[in-house]
């Protein structure tokens, strides 16, 4: 008999399920966490996912794109909650967050590193928590002029996408920040049409660009390369971006090396399968997208 | 290298064959004819004045003897015709008798044995012509009994002695659908000594018994008794087991049927794989299981459920992230294969066995049923896979709601079955399932569970099957009669309990409370059936399942010789059965297989070389793909495929150039029966 799913989308969230008997499995999609990027919908390996641009009206902000998931598609793997920049998305099982993707060693984990020195911390709680452009940071209450060493601080980081911004705005030391999506963006101003800012909407990262006699610039030091901006971009070109390397646990998969190829350039995967000395799997990407020996 | 039964019919072809019996030196023009006028005790002679009719018979031209007996039929009868034949050197025999679809191969065996050619015999139907349909007229119904016999004996004078026609016969047969009437058919035709070929749409052998927790009505475990044969077939000698294939081509006939199988790529190299499952282990995605009836998941890489057969497991790729964790964990085995293509492979055997079983009807869109939408709401098959100790819950009944035991299960019997607005049919084994269900709760939970069985008729009509009703009744099982319209199930939003009423026949309100209810939902023709029908060329009821050639006398026959039907597939039946009918397909199959040759009759379209243009016409009105326009050097020229031809002749009328005709249904013959028809006048 047909297998009992559920979907259901809210401005909130997007839950799918498959509700067998023994079984439950979820994934839900957090609206106010996903930011419409590029990395779900090319990392999937089902092709589950389609990311929409909005439609926009005169006078307003660029809409921030939209995620939709194909409930026929996805198998639950997990690997979109896996990669999400954001914690976006979580995939359950009987409501557990525990992945068997990972477990099984069939998918790495990005590696977020992050460190955290309170003993360099300013002495004000707001500037602290002020700090993340996406409120990630946590002061712990009460925080008084002379013992902030023993409140604690902490960061949200299944959320945190490892912009740094926090590392450049609070005092030297106190934050230390890893990013684990390494790449290059670049804005062609002289290619971006007069009062164009759509790229500058939807960035999640304040900062990353920023305006500029009245253009879009890049601080390539924030940005964590999740291409929102390149989604909603009008101008072919105007905007480029390309990510090179994710920093990730070992492992040995196929579905990585597949996603790898998806995410990042040629050169990216080159680079990685060559430190990993994988010869197979090179030839195999080599065949795949047309790679050039460097 | 063994000739294969192609190359031998080449061979048969060019010799031609010869008319045997005396008929073969008959050169007279005036043929002596015999007429056996028959009563039929009294079927015929009850309306048609036997006595007038068979006087009238001597009349006739070239008949020189005729006579009435009671039973021609009978062996007496049969040893009077041939004593008659002898006696009066007949050189015709005509009987008036019942209809030639039943009794013709009788009497020409019968002429046989007086040394006449079988086709110098010729049957007048003066049974359901005359006395079955004008018994109100019984003077008319003579007449008309006249006319018959009048058009065989002017036809008889023009019959001509003919030769059988043998083709050659592979003995191989091939098995489609490994249910457990497949399974009893191939069982039983290797041990015979026949090379089977098993071909299964699915990836293991089994069918629903393979599903199944217990059988009723002894209540034994459905695997350990069908798992055993599963196995069998799987190491037995003879047998080829064709699984995750399809059936896509069926050319040729009995004897030579020429089959085209594609096998369905698994991913994983069925030679090398041990089924070890260490991959199994290794894969990190599960996806919901069919044989589990989605209330289970299985991984990427697995079999359908543990005791498959073969056990070759395979990668569902449209679940498959492909990690490629698996070929790690498979390692020197190498058993795995991501770039498997699909295969497709001929064979060729002697006979086919359908034995595709059925399919289960999704009650979801029978509204008042709430399947699909009340979390506690199953159906049979889901009860089957919920109660089964190897089962996704261990053989624990719980419900999907909160995953508690229910303290009350109602089952609810003929959902969409017996419903002239659904299926018309009755599913036959589902009251024996719900009586097994509702013992098998009964005596598992004692006390602590009540069962009601919402029924409208209990259908227990086999070996012990009364009994087993009986059994549930002293159980405790609370059986309440209900009429099919105005059922309904209702859900308490809060509780996820159920209740269900219905009417009594009187219109008396019946209801139970329940925490679960079970839907015997209608077993239905198999999905793809309708598929294979249009392959194979064999017809189909309307309701959908495979139509036998007589429903009484030969239930596994199809109407193409050499085709064969086994269990469900044919119409809905219990295992006993299905198995049984299994054994008899294959009994049938191997008095096909074990002859040399095969012998059909030579009533097919014959072409006059000198005459055909090459047109192709008939090519093209042929229903049956037996007659092909053939380039021969420098001529094309249309030729019969003999095994193919059913004599229908609608080639012979279609011919532009009158070059093909039909032996002893020429137009001469043709014509001498329609002048003697109009001869009425002149002789009464
Ligand atoms: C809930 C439930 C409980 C039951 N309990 C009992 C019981 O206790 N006792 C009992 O006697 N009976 C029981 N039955 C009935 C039993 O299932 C059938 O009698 C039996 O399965 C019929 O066997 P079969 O081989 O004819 O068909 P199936 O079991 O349907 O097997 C047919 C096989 O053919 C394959 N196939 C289908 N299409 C193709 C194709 N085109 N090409 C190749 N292969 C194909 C299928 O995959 C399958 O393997 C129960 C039925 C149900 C629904
Ligand atoms: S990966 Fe991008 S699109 Fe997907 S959920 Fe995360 S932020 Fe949203
Ligand atoms: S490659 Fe596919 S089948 Fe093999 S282990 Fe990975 S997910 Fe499972």
């Amino acid at each position: 008999m047909p297998l009992k799913t559920v979907k259901k989308d809210t401005a909130e969230k997007l839950t799918l399920e498959w509700v067998l008997h023994v079984k439950n499995y979820r994934l839900s999609l957090d609206r106010n966490r996903c930011v419409g990027c590029q990395i779900c919908s090319l990392a999937c390996p089902k092709e589950a996912i389609k990311v929409e641009k909005q439609p926009k009206s005169k006078g307003e902000k660029t809409r921030r794109p939209k995620v939709d998931v194909d409930l026929a598609k996805c198998n639950f793997c997990g690997i979109c909650d896996i990669l999400c920049p954001y914690g976006a998305v979580k995939v359950t099982l009987d409501n557990e967050h525990s992945l068997p993707v990972i477990e099984k060693e069939c998918f790495p984990k990005p590696i977020r590193e992050i460190q955290v020195n309170p003993a360099k911390f300013p002495a004000s709680r707001e500037e602290i928590e002020d700090a993340c452009p996406l409120h990630l940071i946590k002061v712990s209450a009460p925080m008084s002029e002379k013992a902030e060493s023993t409140a604690t601080v902490e960061v949200e980081k299944e959320y945190c996408p490892c912009c740094r911004v926090c590392e450049v705005k609070l005092p030297s030391g106190a934050m230390q920040v890893r990013k684990f999506i390494y790449g290059k963006i670049a804005v062609h101003q002289e290619k971006c049409p007069d009062g164009c800012t759509d790229c500058l909407d939807v960035c999640p990262i304040a900062g990353a660009l920023f305006l500029q006699d009245k253009k879009v610039a890049v601080n390539d030091t924030f940005c964590v390369y999740c291409g929102a901006c390149k989604l909603v971009c009008p101008v072919e070109g105007a905007l480029e971006l390309e990510r090179t390397r994710i920093i990730h646990e070992p492992i040995r998969s196929g579905a990585w090396n597949k996603t790898l190829e998806r995410l990042t350039s040629p050169v990216g995967i080159a680079k990685e399968l060559k430190n990993k000395g994988s010869l197979k799997a090179r030839e195999s990407v080599k065949k795949r997208v047309g790679l050039k020996e460097d | 290298m063994a000739e294969t039964a192609s190359q031998k019919q080449e061979k048969t072809r060019q010799k031609k064959p010869k008319a045997t019996g005396r008929g073969r030196r008959l050169k007279t023009p005036r043929p002596r004819i015999g007429v056996f006028v028959c009563q039929c005790g009294g079927q015929i002679a009850s309306v048609v004045d036997v006595n007038e009719l068979t006087n009238y018979v001597k009349t006739l031209p070239n008949v020189v003897y005729a006579e009435q007996m009671n039973f021609p039929c009978s062996r007496q009868g049969q040893e009077e015709i041939v004593t008659a034949i002898k006696k009066n050197r007949l050189e015709r025999v005509v009987v008036a008798g019942c209809s030639p679809r039943l009794y013709e191969p009788t009497f020409q065996r019968c002429v046989s044995q007086a040394e006449l050619n079988p086709w110098l015999f010729e049957m007048a139907n003066i049974r359901e012509f005359a006395s079955y349909c004008h018994q109100a007229n019984p003077k008319q119904a003579t007449e008309k009994a006249k006319d018959t016999v009048r058009m065989a004996v002017a036809k008889a004078k023009l019959l001509e002695p003919l030769a059988p026609i043998e083709l050659p016969m592979t003995k191989k047969v091939m098995v489609i659908g490994g249910g457990i009437a497949g399974i009893n058919a191939a069982l039983d035709l290797a041990d015979m000594g026949f090379k089977v070929y098993v071909v299964e749409k699915t990836e293991s052998i089994g069918g629903y018994m393979a599903l199944l927790d217990k059988t009723f009505p002894t209540l034994d475990c459905s695997i350990c008794i069908e798992g055993p044969k599963m196995v069998d077939v799987g190491r037995h000698p003879n047998i080829e087991i064709i699984s995750y294939a399809d059936v896509l081509k069926a050319e040729g006939h009995v004897g030579s049927f020429k089959m085209k199988v594609r096998k369905n790529p698994r991913y994983v190299i069925a030679a090398n794989c041990t089924g070890c499952g260490e991959c199994k282990d290794a894969c990190p995605i599960e996806y919901p299981n069919y044989a589990d009836m989605y209330l289970g998941v299985r991984k990427a890489i697995s079999p359908p459920f543990g005791q498959a057969v073969p056990l070759t497991h395979t990668i569902n790729r449209d679940y498959c992230i492909e990690c490629f964790k698996c070929i790690d964990a498979c390692g020197a085995r190498e058993a795995i294969n991501f770039d498997q293509k699909p295969e497709e492979v001929d064979l060729e055997v002697g006979a086919i066995i359908v034995a595709i079983g059925y399919s289960m009807y999704n009650p979801s869109d029978l509204e008042w049923t709430g399947y699909g939408k009340y979390d506690n709401v199953f159906t049979a098959l889901e009860f089957e896979r919920l109660i089964l100790a190897a089962g996704p819950t261990g053989g624990k009944v719980v419900r999907a709601s909160d995953g508690q035991k229910p303290h009350s299960v109602a089952f609810i019997q003929c959902v969409g079955s017996r419903d002239i607005n659904r299926y018309e049919h009755c599913s036959s084994f589902c009251c024996m399932y719900t009586l097994k269900h509702a013992v098998m709760l009964k005596e598992k939970y004692r006390d602590d569970i009540e069962v009601y069985v919402f029924y409208n008729d209990m259908r227990s009509n086999f070996k012990g099957y009364e009994e087993f009703y009986n059994r549930a009744q002293k159980s405790g099982v609370k059986f309440l009669r209900v009429k099919l319209e105005n059922r309904k199930i209702l859900e308490n939003p809060q509780t996820k309990s159920l209740t269900v009423s219905g009417e009594t026949e009187d219109g008396k309100p019946v209801t139970a409370h329940s925490d679960m209810v079970v839907l015997a939902n209608a077993a239905v023709p198999q999905q793809t059936a309708a598929e294979l029908a249009k392959i194979l060329k064999i017809p189909t009821a309307p309701e959908g399942f495979f139509m036998e050639c007589q429903p009484k006398i030969r239930p596994t026959d199809t109407d193409v010789p050499g085709i064969f039907l086994a269990g469900a597939c044919q119409g809905l039946k219990d295992i006993p059965y299905s198995v049984a009918q299994g054994s008899a397909a294959a009994a049938q199959a191997a008095a096909v297989l074990s002859k040399d040759v095969w012998t059909v009759e030579p009533l097919v379209a014959q072409v006059n070389e000198d005459m055909c243009s090459g047109c192709r016409v008939c090519e093209s009105v042929c229903g049956y793909n037996a007659i092909a326009v053939e380039n021969l050097g420098d001529k094309a020229l249309a030729r019969v495929k003999e095994g193919l031809c059913r004599g229908c002749g609608i080639c012979g009328s279609a011919c532009p150039m009158d070059a093909i005709s039909m032996p002893n249904y020429s137009d001469r013959h043709i014509i001498a029966q329609v002048k003697a028809v109009m001869e009425r006048g002149d002789k009464t």
